[in-house]
Parts: C-alpha cells; sequence; structure tokens
C-alpha cells in the first residue's frame, strides 16, 4: 500500500470507528427500525385484540318495531402473526327502561340502548353505561345497529339483493393490465409492495444520507472549531482528509443501510406478505453511495467555509430541507410516478437518489431515466467534489470570520489555491 | 546540512501581501527563533513551511529537497491555535496522529506511552481530554507534536497560557530535543524566551525580515557602546565626572551607563574607576532583542 492511501485508510478507519461508536448512530441504527415497526404496527396489533372480548348488551324498544338478533359475531382484522379473532355481542332485551337499568347495576349487561319512541323522526338511538367517562359505541355495535335498522324498515318492501346493496352499497377491486398480461387483481399484499415498501425505502435512504453526510459536517466543523485541523493538515493532504474521512462515514452508513434492509427483509417477510426483489436492494446501496458522496462533498465544503459548528448545520439544513421534497410529495411520486414534476425529481441530483427508487418501486421507470440521474448524479459528484476540496483548501484554516459570498465565489474561480 | 531553506519566498492573501521575499536557512541541530509581533507573518511562514499553504514565489527546502509527503512526516508540530478531540482519550488521540505521520500501531502506542511516563502523564492515558487540567492538554499538544520522533519540531507559541511549572517542563523538553540533534523552530513574540532558548533568530515584522543572525551577534551589532558600571556605594557615581573620555552618562541608583568618547581606551578607564571606587559589576551593555524589536519596528515606521 502506498504511503498516500495508507494515511487516507488512517483517516476512513479512525472516522469509521468513532462513528459507530457515537451513541446517536447506535440508537439511529438499532433503536429507531424498532420504533418505525413499533409505529407501523402496533396500531394494527391493537386494533386486532381490542376486538376479542365477548360483550352483552341491553335494549329497550319504545317503538316495537326493531327486530333484534341474540346475538352477532364479527370476525376481526388479520395482522401479521396475530390470527383473526371473533367477537360476539349477545343482545337482551328489557321491557322497560328501569329493568334495564337494574341489569347494568348488577352487572349482567356492560350497557344497554334505548330506541325512543320518535326513532323515525329523529334518528337517534341512546346507549347507556356505568362508569364514568363517555360510552363510545365500537365499530362492531355501530355496524349491526345499522344493518338492524335497514333490515326491520325495508325487509317487506323491497327484495333481498336490494336490501342487501342498501346494507353493503360497493366495494372497489383493484387491477393492473401489464404488458400483454391478464389483468392481475390487486390485493393488500401488491398495495403494500407498490406503495409501502417504496417509501420504506426512500425513507430509508434519506435518512441513512442526511444522517451520515450530517456526521461529515459536524466532523469538520468541530475539528475547525477545536482546531486540531491544523495539525491533521500538517500530516496529511486535504485531499487526503476530506477522502478518508467520506470513505470512513461511507463505510459507517453503508453498514446503516444494509442492517437496516435486513431488518426490513426479515421482517417483511415475518408480519407482511411483501417481498424485496434483490434488483431493488442493489439499486438501494448504489444510491445510497452516489447520493452520500453526492452530499457528503457539498457538506464538507459548507464545513470548510463555516466558522461554527451552528452555523454550519444551519446552512447545511437549507440543502437538507431541498432534498426532502422527495418525502414532502411522496404521494404524488408513488401514485402519478410519470408526472414531470416526479421525473423532475428523480433527475435533479439533490433529491434524485430518494426520489427515483420511490419512482422505481411504484413504476416501471423506463431504463434511459435511470441511466441518466445516475450520470446527472455522477457529473455532479465530480463537480462538487473539485469545487468542496477548492474550498476545503482555501478556508479549512480561516477562523473567526466567514468569508462573503463575493469572496468565495472569486476563490473558487480562481481555483489556485 | 541545513534543514530548511527559504529562498526569495512570498505569500499573499485576497492580494494582501503577508509575506514578502523572504530568505533564511535553519541550520539542523539548532533552536531557530521566529519572531515578530502578532501579524508579523510568523503563522504564515510555518503552514507554508508544512506544506499547508503553498508560496506565490520562492523556493522552499527541507531537509535538502523539495517538500514532499515524506519530509511532512519527519516534522512536528504544535499549532497556536490549539486543540484536540474533547471526547477521546489521550492515549487514542496520540497514537492517531503518529499513524497520520506513518508510524506503524503498536510503535505509536509504545513511543505514546513512554512519552506520558516522561510527563508524569502516564496514569492519566485513558482519560478523554476534556477531563484533564488546561495545563495537562497543553503538555499533551506537546507531545502530540513529537510522538512521532520527528528530526525537525514546530513550535508556535509553545508557553502561551502555561503556568511557570509547566512552563518550565515545556522548556526542559526543547533543551532536549536540541541535545539529542533535533532541529527546533519557536515561533514567539515573546523576546526573552527567545533571548535565552535561541540560537539564531529570523525577526519579522509586516512580513518583511528586520534582523536575521545569532542573539549575540545581532546584540553586539545593536549595542550603543555603552557600559554599565556598578558601585557599592552611592558616591562612587561622582567618580565618574572625574575621569576624561566619556561622553555622556546616564545616572541610576548605584550604577551608571557610561557612553564613552570615539577611540577610548576601555581598559584603562576600568583601572581608572577600580582606583578610586569600589566597582561591583562592569560590562558592555547589550540591548535586549526586545529593545531592538522596538528600535528596528520604530525606525521602520519612520521611513
Amino acid at each position: 500500500m502506498s504511503k498516500f492511501s495508507g494515511k487516507i485508510f488512517t483517516v476512513a478507519k479512525h472516522e469509521f470507528l468513532k462513528t459507530i461508536s457515537r451513541k446517536e448512530f447506535l440508537f439511529m441504527t438499532f433503536i429507531f427500525p424498532i420504533f418505525l415497526a413499533g409505529i407501523i404496527f402496533i396500531p394494527a396489533l391493537l386494533v386486532s385484540t381490542a376486538s376479542v372480548e365477548d360483550q352483552k348488551i341491553g335494549y329497550t324498544d319504545m317503538t316495537n318495531s326493531f327486530d333484534f338478533p341474540e346475538s352477532s359475531s364479527n370476525e376481526g382484522l388479520s395482522v401479521g402473526p396475530v390470527g383473526a379473532k371473533t367477537s360476539t355481542i349477545y343482545f337482551v332485551k328489557y321491557e322497560n327502561i328501569s329493568e334495564a337499568g337494574n341489569a347494568l347495576q348488577a352487572g349482567q349487561i356492560s350497557s344497554y340502548l334505548v330506541i325512543p319512541e320518535n326513532f323515525l323522526q329523529i334518528g337517534i338511538i341512546e346507549l347507556y353505561a356505568s362508569g364514568k367517562g363517555v360510552p363510545i359505541p365500537g365499530d362492531e355495535l355501530m355496524g349491526e345497529l345499522s344493518d338492524i335498522v335497514i333490515t326491520s324498515l325495508l325487509k317487506d318492501r323491497v327484495d333481498e339483493p336490494v336490501l342487501n346493496r342498501v346494507k353493503d352499497p360497493v366495494r372497489v377491486k383493484m387491477y393492473n393490465i401489464g404488458e400483454g398480461e391478464k389483468p392481475a387483481e390487486q390485493g393488500l399484499a401488491e398495495v403494500l409492495t407498490n406503495f409501502g415498501l417504496p417509501f420504506l425505502t426512500a425513507f430509508i435512504l434519506f435518512f441513512s444520507i442526511f444522517s451520515a453526510s450530517g456526521y461529515l459536517l459536524r466532523g469538520i466543523a468541530e475539528e475547525k472549531e477545536n482546531r486540531i485541523i491544523e495539525v491533521l493538515l500538517s500530516s496529511t493532504t486535504p485531499s487526503e482528509l476530506l477522502t478518508g474521512k467520506i470513505m470512513g462515514l461511507g463505510a459507517a452508513g453503508l453498514m446503516q443501510v444494509a442492517i437496516w434492509l435486513l431488518a426490513i427483509s426479515l421482517g417483511s417477510g415475518y408480519a407482511l406478505p411483501v417481498k424485496i426483489e434483490p434488483a431493488l436492494l442493489f439499486l438501494s446501496l448504489g444510491y445510497f453511495l452516489l447520493g452520500f458522496l453526492f452530499f457528503a462533498s457539498m457538506m464538507a465544503g459548507i464545513g470548510a467555509v463555516t466558522v461554527s459548528l451552528q452555523e454550519s448545520q444551519q446552512i447545511g439544513g437549507v440543502f437538507t430541507f431541498v432534498a426532502a421534497f422527495p418525502l414532502i410529495f411522496m404521494q404524488l411520486i408513488l401514485t402519478k410516478p410519470e408526472s414531470p414534476f416526479a421525473v423532475f425529481l428523480s433527475l435533479f441530483p439533490l433529491t434524485s437518489p430518494v426520489a427515483m427508487l420511490a419512482r422505481i418501486g411504484a413504476s416501471e421507470v423506463p431504463f434511459y431515466q435511470i441511466a441518466a440521474s445516475i450520470f446527472i448524479l455522477i457529473v455532479s459528484i465530480y463537480g462538487v467534489i473539485v469545487l468542496s476540496s477548492r474550498l476545503f483548501r482555501a478556508y479549512l484554516l480561516m477562523y473567526g470570520k466567514r468569508p462573503g459570498v463575493k469572496v468565495i465565489l472569486m476563490n473558487i474561480r480562481a481555483g489556485n489555491m | 546540512m541545513h534543514t530548511v531553506e527559504f529562498e526569495g519566498v512570498s505569500k499573499s492573501f485576497a492580494e494582501k501581501d503577508v509575506i514578502r521575499d523572504i530568505s533564511f536557512s535553519v541550520k539542523e541541530g539548532e533552536i531557530f527563533g521566529l519572531l515578530g509581533p502578532n501579524g508579523a507573518g510568523k503563522t504564515t511562514l510555518t503552514r507554508l513551511l508544512l506544506d499547508i499553504i503553498k508560496p506565490e514565489i520562492g523556493e522552499i527546502y527541507v531537509f535538502g529537497a523539495s517538500l514532499s509527503s515524506a519530509a511532512k512526516d519527519r516534522i512536528g508540530y504544535l499549532p497556536e491555535e490549539r486543540g484536540l478531540y474533547r471526547k477521546t482519550k489521550i492515549l487514542d488521540i496520540l497514537v492517531y496522529l503518529a499513524q497520520l505521520k506513518g508510524i506503524p500501531k503498536k510503535q505509536a502506542q509504545l513511543s505514546a506511552e513512554s512519552l506520558l511516563r516522561s510527563l508524569e502523564l502516564y496514569e492519566y492515558r485513558s482519560k478523554k481530554v476534556e477531563e484533564l487540567s488546561k495545563g495537562m492538554q497543553q503538555k499533551i499538544q506537546f507531545l502530540s507534536a513529537i510522538v512521532h520522533d520527528p528530526e525537525l519540531v514546530i513550535l508556535d507559541e509553545p508557553f502561551s497560557g502555561l503556568d511557570p511549572m509547566s512552563a518550565r517542563t515545556i522548556k526542559d523538553k526543547i533543551l532536549e530535543l536540541r541535545d539529542t540533534g533535533k532541529t527546533v523552530i519557536l515561533s514567539t513574540h515573546m523576546m526573552e524566551q527567545a533571548q535565552t532558548l535561541c540560537d539564531r533568530i529570523l525577526m519579522l515584522n509586516k512580513g518583511r525580515r528586520v534582523l536575521y543572525g545569532t542573539v549575540d551577534e545581532i546584540r553586539k551589532e545593536h549595542g550603543k557602546n555603552s557600559l554599565i558600571v556598578e558601585f557599592a556605594e552611592k558616591e562612587g557615581l561622582n567618580v565618574i565626572r572625574e575621569i576624561s573620555g566619556i561622553k555622556k552618562v546616564t545616572e541610576h541608583e548605584k550604577s551608571a551607563e557610561i557612553f564613552p568618547e570615539e577611540g577610548t581606551n576601555i581598559q584603562i578607564l576600568l583601572e581608572e574607576l577600580v582606583q578610586r571606587a569600589e566597582i561591583l559589576r562592569f560590562e558592555r551593555a547589550l540591548p535586549s532583542l526586545n529593545e531592538i524589536f522596538i528600535e528596528t519596528v520604530e525606525s521602520a515606521v519612520n521611513e
């Protein structure tokens, strides 16, 4: 190994080890996916487990015109490993309100309903429960009541199919007509693959690129702030230092992305009926590398020009905001992946890694567009590296006062710093 | 052999000259002082020497050749602007910085440990920088400049902010470096220190070379050709008036600065004084570097 690459390797190793031992990095890598999974799955689990309890509900029908069944069963939602559970509502008839009230006090029923005499005019049914708080009827009870009312009002006036359509008016089934293929039905798995997965991958890409290039920015600003940069530059050239830093942090970021993708593929096999295409995985890693190189070089330039950590983060934040556009407009990209705006975002280097990956997940992106986005990204990376290393050389040792925009432009043009 | 040679070097920033046409050389094994007030161009000169910035005009030779990455590895540098990674253990910092100079990790570790022992800091090796006192941090910073056993050590204001005890430790270390054959460049605006430590000096003012040579030569050159006489009694001062060949006298409590007339034999003058009064001290008055510096700068302003 030549001396040149030896120093780059020393810097890269130092940066890699420093980054992966940061508390924030460990948190983002291991706790964040769990947290994310929690946000997605816990509500679903709660819904499916909440409906397993059977309940007894009393009722007093003052109009004497409704037919309540003795019981009604509902199948809960099936989510992941939790199988579908069935819950049952038992209806108990009471002749008057005081009887129902006594039963509620005695704990024989959990609540009771009162259908007032003028129900047909006002459309209100009263629900009584003991204890504090507002008794909120569950989805099952509401659905059942609606069915009871419709059936009781219409059963002798319309025939069975009409009655069923009034109860359950319409459902939509989705099909996708591929080229020369038979229309394929789009179920939950397909919807998740088409929308959930691209979103998740884009999201992951965004976070890993920005946390890794954020560490770079912070590292440079810190080294500048605590002046150790001068000692480092007495041992290495600015480009050795910059290359080493980008390599070390890139490796740390790549490791993070790999861990997240692994967690998703393991998790998705377990909890969601989704499979990740190997090509998508490969492209994700490729776009991570390119996106990271682009942002890391840009952050290095910003870190070199600014005089404090705080200032560098403020300026870096502006670019991060622009880069977050694909996440802000994710719905548009996923539903209209061929729209000019989505195509633009997937070609513009600040947003292309995240936007293109989302488009690839959601639709068939023409090959030339993928090639164009990669080409533009590579050209931009080259430009930013040249620009940043000039700034790096010129401003790394300047403390105290940030140069004006004019002077910076002059130095970039001069190029001989 | 010359360790460092500058030949007609100039450097400007934003069209403002910082260094103008500087030539000098540093001999192997000497302590060379780089002097001048703040803003004279000392730090720029140091950075040029380390290849952190490049000169516009002129040549710089280190160890007899143009600057290379290999030559940089043989130089140790203590910058004026101090700082270390605050949250890193001190042994790790020293090892990392030595590795950046091309020293293998094991060797770097041994060297760092032995240096820490020599300054009685070994027990703190696993402490983070932020846990150490400021004086200790300064010592660690000094060690970081010599951990890779460099042949040339550049120290920019090594004593600034040090308490007297720590300053003495660092001074002893600098002399030890010279005694083991290392070349030391000491950049400072504190003239007294330079006068006692340096073999030769280069004095800069506003980017230009104003003085260059051995400390003794420079002081003799700028001597006002006067003598200091100290008497045992105050009355001794009266004796001076009885002696001929004296142009001017500046009297102090028990001593006086005598300016002899041109052609006066100093030996005879001393004999005459000794016959008339008890003399405690008789010496040639040499200006301090500080006085020479102020005089030089003032005359430059008046020009």
